[in-house]
């Protein structure tokens, strides 16, 4: 059975949400973070089936799924290019919802939070377009720092077959064709993976980021994944 | 575009401080990168019908840290010259309620819990802002104007001011800005 978990306060990057002083946590936030095609959404499958079985309460949460403007979000990106701190803010704002809405509370109740994606995801999108670390990192002051933060790094070339193979087709922002970087998109997606990769791995040690091989078998990488998730939450919290 | 999510988001009444703070600046941002930044790089003399400050009295009153709402904004380069109109609380108050306007739930501050009636909540939330406006005019170095003047004199005293930055052979052109944030 999963082990009672004494409450403790919310830890921010930054000024925090004072109105929200009072709130403890008594869950865990567990982050998985990684580019489309890591195998995100398989591990986090994977790891919620095990962490169920373990008797832990599981909740998942992503980006762009909140109620208040997870649509708008999309069809602003259709219908017009928006500014590079319009977007920022705008995603910024989607995620303070989820974040009041569904993670704070969930983790006030005692839930494991498995989030696919997190600020991170955001920082390193406006990062590689030409917006300044501290204001990306400033903006998020209001964003509670996760237990354990996993980046899954897989080379863009092989992501782009898992990409194809999956869709069928690339993503117009994920290959980064607003930035003007290639000609082709398939270039452009390379170079775009590439310059998100190296801005996480500028993060990694800034944010504890763990680095994790994503270019394994997925049972590899769950193994590894769970055993460090078991590890803390049995041991370390 | 930005103006309808904000909206419907206001519409829903799920907005927290920070929520509520973000959209608005999202709002701005995008006034600011397609109107404002251009404008101003062009050479132009822009106008603005608020700006950044009322973000940060209207934020701070809700709950939201003074510090980050500056952050959030320090993208807006700091006007050359902000103009405060200061009136009496009651004189503002009579102004606006005047034709007794249907209040907006936000725009009367109901989500504060200042009080169940809505213009009495919208006179408690004013006056805090009044207080955070107060609070800005010796840093943020605001040509306060006596609001209860005559409008002419106001306008002279505005002029005034304003000429002190316009290029000595004329020339430059104005348009009218975004609102507020």
């Amino acid at each position: 059975m999963a082990k009672e978990v004494a409450p403790r306060p919310l830890r921010f990057y930054g000024e925090g949400i004072s109105y929200l002083k009072n709130v403890e946590s008594k869950g865990s936030l567990i982050v998985i973070e990684g580019p489309d095609g890591s195998g995100r959404s398989t591990q986090i499958d994977a790891i919620t089936g095990k962490l169920e079985a373990d008797g832990h309460a599981v909740i998942t949460t992503g980006l762009k799924r909140s109620e208040l403007i997870g649509a708008g979000i999309l069809e602003a990106k259709h219908k017009l290019p928006l500014g590079k701190k319009t977007l920022a803010l705008f995603y910024a704002a989607d995620f303070a919802d989820q974040l009041e809405h569904k993670i704070i509370p969930a983790l006030h109740a005692g839930y494991v939070v498995l989030a696919d994606r997190y600020i991170y995801t955001l920082m390193a999108r406006s990062n590689v377009r030409g917006i300044g670390r501290s204001w990306s990192h400033d903006l998020f002051g209001f964003a509670i720092e996760p237990d354990l933060v996993f980046y899954l790094d897989v080379p863009p070339e092989e992501l782009f077959h898992r990409v194809f193979q999956k869709y069928g087709s690339l993503d117009y922002y994920e290959s980064g064709a607003d930035m003007g970087l290639a000609d082709d998109l398939f270039m452009s997606f390379v170079l775009y993976q590439r310059s998100i990769a190296k801005e996480f791995k500028f993060m990694e040690s800034k944010y504890g980021i763990a680095r994790i091989d994503g270019g394994r078998s997925i049972p590899e990488v769950n193994a590894d994944l769970q055993s460090r998730i078991d590890s803390y939450l049995n041991h370390e919290r | 575009m930005v103006k309808e999510i904000t909206s419907k988001g206001k519409k829903k009444v799920l907005l927290t401080p920070t929520t509520f703070s973000l959209l608005h600046a999202t709002d701005f941002a995008d006034r600011y990168e397609r109107n404002i930044a251009p404008l101003l790089e062009a050479g132009y003399f822009v106008l603005a019908d608020r700006y950044i400050y009322t973000a940060f009295a209207r934020d701070v009153v809700r709950g939201c840290s003074p510090a980050w709402v500056r952050k959030v904004y320090s993208f807006a380069l700091p006007p050359d010259v902000a103009f405060y109109f200061r009136v009496p609380t009651e004189v503002a108050m009579g102004r606006i309620m005047e034709g007794r306007p249907k209040l907006k739930y936000y725009e009367a501050g109901m989500d504060l819990n200042l009080s169940n009636d809505e213009y009495e909540s919208y006179r408690i939330f004013q006056g805090r802002i009044v207080e955070q406006y107060e609070a800005m005019v010796e840093n943020d170095r605001f040509v306060v104007v006596d609001g209860s003047l005559d409008i002419e004199e106001q306008q002279e005293r505005m002029r005034r001011r304003v000429e002190q930055l316009l290029p000595q052979a004329g020339g430059g052109s104005a348009v009218g800005g975004p609102e507020a944030p």
